[in-house]
């Protein structure tokens, strides 16, 4: 048993090397004039306002998940509409000379990011295209804790801008892998009261690593 | 026949057995006052009664303080002066040898002399002619180069203004802090925490007492006859006590374990702090499950007629604190204090000041004690320093406490005085402004709401403790088994309302004392001139807000 699920896994790993290599010859050398692609994201995004988050949850960096498609053209231009969410809960809390002090009550934070990104990819390879893209995102969030009334809940939208880059890998005709960073600037919505006004921070923004498995040409 | 002696025998040496037994359960190490804990009927609970003899200002209010000076100068046979004379608290350097510290002595007075250090103490305390003056010889000693600090030992007192009872609207004062919400966050409302109440005493159990009670010339030279030796009833307030409700007790009025309240006022401050609540009888209280520590530091008049080996003063005081620090009080309250001068600021080793207590202070801080202190009742007095409060302002993790009246209920947007936001008008008319004023809190007033106006707490019934109040005819043994609901106001009462929001939020996880303290500020409703100002400091303690914090954004 042992033995067959080891040839079994050697098999597997010689496929997903050999899949990409006869791939070359076919359609990646050859990119269609227009390509639309759906994708799925995975990001872990490291808050601009790390002394924000790190009172309220402990960290600065957190995940989101989310999808969104691209349309991509032959002559390197694409462009993408990504959905993302991100939902946290931690604890209120509050700050003095730097120092946080958590209070044990529960406080929720979720934000949905759509976000428009326009860009160029440069086909060097035909296993690694590399890109570069900026845009603009509409920022949904929403605040909620335990004993607050509805109006010290928050729920708001806010536009941000963006600017990314990265590399898609082809695993193969139909399928590849972006890694890239994506810079983030979203103002207006931290800021004017909470931990962040304390704290001096005013951007919803970070830096994300993101990964996205892209299906299509 | 013959079994018969033998069962007397048997039975005088049970009954001698127990005679002794009680004897060594009394805690009092003076015989002139002889307590047995755990003896006595319950208490009698006589609800809201109507007594016009507690308004400010009237003539017994008056006299109570008169008779307590006058009985004070009895004792001592000498005036009743800021200090009690006859020693004076000094901190030597470290390293300083005993014939360093006799010769430091020497030059300063020859009548000096070292007595045993007290319990609770880094101070020595120097024993002179009771003739001498103890501000020149404290000056004398600290001039010196081995001399830390050197002080008289002032007197305390409370910061209360008792006031009659009412039915109606007893208790504006706490959801004025916005309590009833705090209480939904903060459901144990610091069962874990424990509350030294340093003041007269707190009502905390059932017991006899034993006591000499000699003649006495009141204010006016009016003899009062001796009562001799008589048996008093004490009982526990009702709406205080409950199973492990108060932890290390002591007296350092007595030198006892028993710091029983004769006055009343440290029973008061108790209830606003922890009054039983939520059982369908009497008052609430802030933080009604924490436990409370009684230290009594402060005498009354029946201490003073009980012949009590010590009084209020700043030595007494600094002990007391430094007692509650080390016995695990995670916050001190202090209705107590003294007027000074105004530049122990800078400087508090100079007469009228209090290093001693200063020095307590800061070594209950640091061992995790949030001390907050009454900011004074002297407005218009002259609105002197407030030396003890003071020092508050001085140290992170200790806070004075200002009071403010009713007249800051229920304002639109939020607890907002009347009168405009840049003259607010609920400042309490008698509580002190200053540099020193941290925070504010509802202390009450009778002034344009009555007898609505005061602070309620259940407490002794004076009608039968302020028996020294009659005439000499009428002068009789109180009695400390009758209970009612007192309506009182002062800074007094508005530092137990603070004490109860930061027990609270130490039982929230906030332990570090110049962290409450910061919350506290932080989230104090702001009043008269943004930020902090001399009139209400960073603004009125807001339970609730100090509880919730805040979110990322909110």
């Amino acid at each position: 048993m042992m033995r067959n699920a080891g040839t079994l896994l050697l098999v597997f790993a010689a496929l997903s090397f050999v899949a990409p290599a006869s791939a070359q010859t076919t359609s990646y050398d050859d990119p269609p004039a227009i390509s639309l692609r759906p994708f799925f994201l995975a990001s872990g995004q490291n808050f601009t306002a790390k002394e924000t988050f790190k009172a309220v949850f402990g960290r600065t960096v957190e995940p989101f998940w989310g999808g969104g498609a691209q349309l991509a053209f032959r002559n390197g231009l694409f462009v993408d509409v990504t959905v993302s969410h991100f939902k946290a809960t931690g604890e209120r809390a509050f700050r003095v000379d730097g120092q946080n002090f958590g209070l044990g009550i529960p406080l929720t934070v979720t934000e949905t990011p759509v976000e428009a990104i326009g860009g160029y990819r440069f086909y060097v390879s035909p296993r690694l295209v590399p890109y570069v893209g900026a845009g603009i995102g509409s920022y949904s969030y929403e605040e909620t804790s335990d004993f607050s009334t509805d109006d010290e809940n928050l729920k708001t939208r806010h536009t941000g801008y963006l600017v990314t880059g990265g590399a898609e890998f082809r695993l193969g005709r139909w399928l590849g892998l972006t890694a890239d960073v994506q810079y983030t600037r979203v103002p207006g919505i931290l800021g004017d009261g909470g931990i962040s006004k304390e704290a001096d921070e005013n951007d919803l923004g970070g830096v994300a690593a993101r990964f996205r498995v892209i299906v299509g040409r | 026949m013959r079994t018969y002696p033998a069962r007397v025998a048997v039975l005088a040496f049970i009954a001698a057995l127990t005679a002794s037994w009680i004897v060594r359960g009394q805690t009092a190490a003076n015989q002139s006052l002889v307590v047995i804990e755990n003896l006595g009927l319950p208490a009698i609970d006589e609800g809201v009664v109507e007594d016009d003899s507690h308004a400010p200002n009237t003539a017994e209010a008056i006299r109570r303080r008169a008779l307590g000076a006058a009985l004070a100068a009895q004792r001592t046979g000498q005036g009743t002066g800021r200090y009690a004379p006859g020693r004076v608290i000094v901190k030597f350097r470290d390293g300083i040898s005993t014939t360093g510290r006799l010769t430091a002595l020497s030059t300063a007075s020859r009548t000096a002399s070292l007595r045993t250090r007290p319990s609770y103490a880094d101070f020595d305390i120097v024993s002179i002619d009771p003739g001498e003056d103890a501000e020149a010889v404290a000056r004398t000693l600290r001039a010196r180069p081995d001399v830390e600090y050197a002080q008289p030992a002032y007197r305390m007192h409370t910061q209360f203004k008792p006031n009659d009872p009412l039915y109606t609207q007893l208790q504006w004062n706490l959801p004025l802090i916005d309590l009833e919400s705090a209480w939904d966050i903060q459901m144990q409302a610091g069962s874990a925490v424990t509350v030294a109440i340093l003041d007269t005493g707190v009502a905390y159990d059932n017991a006899m007492i034993t006591a000499t009670i000699p003649a006495f010339f009141d204010e006016n030279g009016r003899q009062y006859p001796a009562l001799g030796r008589v048996t008093i009833p004490y009982s526990a307030a009702p709406q205080l006590a409950s199973p492990g409700r108060f932890v290390a007790p002591h007296d350092f009025i007595w030198d006892t374990t028993t710091p029983l309240d004769f006055d009343g006022h440290g029973t008061h401050v108790s209830g606003t702090v922890g009054q039983l609540t939520n059982d369908n009888i009497g008052t609430a209280g802030v933080a009604f499950n924490v436990k409370l520590m009684p230290v009594k530091v402060i005498g009354s008049v029946w201490d003073d007629l009980f012949g009590a080996p010590n009084e209020g003063t700043d030595d007494v005081v600094a002990r007391g604190i430094r007692y509650a620090a080390d016995n695990g009080a995670q916050v001190i309250n202090m209705s107590i204090g003294r007027t000074g001068p105004d530049n122990c600021t800078t400087n508090s080793n100079v007469d009228g000041c209090a290093p001693a207590v200063e020095a307590a202070i800061r070594y209950a801080v640091g061992k995790g004690s949030f001390v907050v202190i009454a900011g004074g009742n002297d407005f218009e007095f002259g609105n002197p320093t407030e030396v003890v409060a003071e020092i508050a302002a001085r140290v992170p993790g200790a806070v004075s406490v200002a009071a403010v009246d009713r007249r800051a209920v229920g304002q639109t947007g939020g607890h907002r005085c009347q009168g405009t936001a840049a003259q607010p008008d609920c400042h309490a008319y008698y509580s002190n402004t200053g540099s020193w004023v941290e925070l504010s809190a509802p202390g009450g007033s009778e002034r344009g709401f009555g007898r609505d106006g005061f602070v309620w707490q259940q407490t002794l019934d004076f009608r039968f403790t302020e028996t020294f109040l009659l005439e000499p005819s009428q002068f009789r043994a109180p009695r400390f088994d009758v209970f009612n609901y007192i309506g009182a106001i002062g800074t007094s009462m508005a530092t137990p309302h603070v004490s109860g929001v930061a027990a609270m939020l130490i039982q929230q996880g906030i332990t570090k004392p110049a962290a409450v303290e910061a919350a506290l500020a932080k989230f104090a409703v702001d009043l008269g001139a943004p930020g902090r100002d001399n009139t209400f400091g960073f603004g009125l303690v807001d339970a609730r807000n100090a509880l919730r914090g805040l979110g990322v954004a909110r």
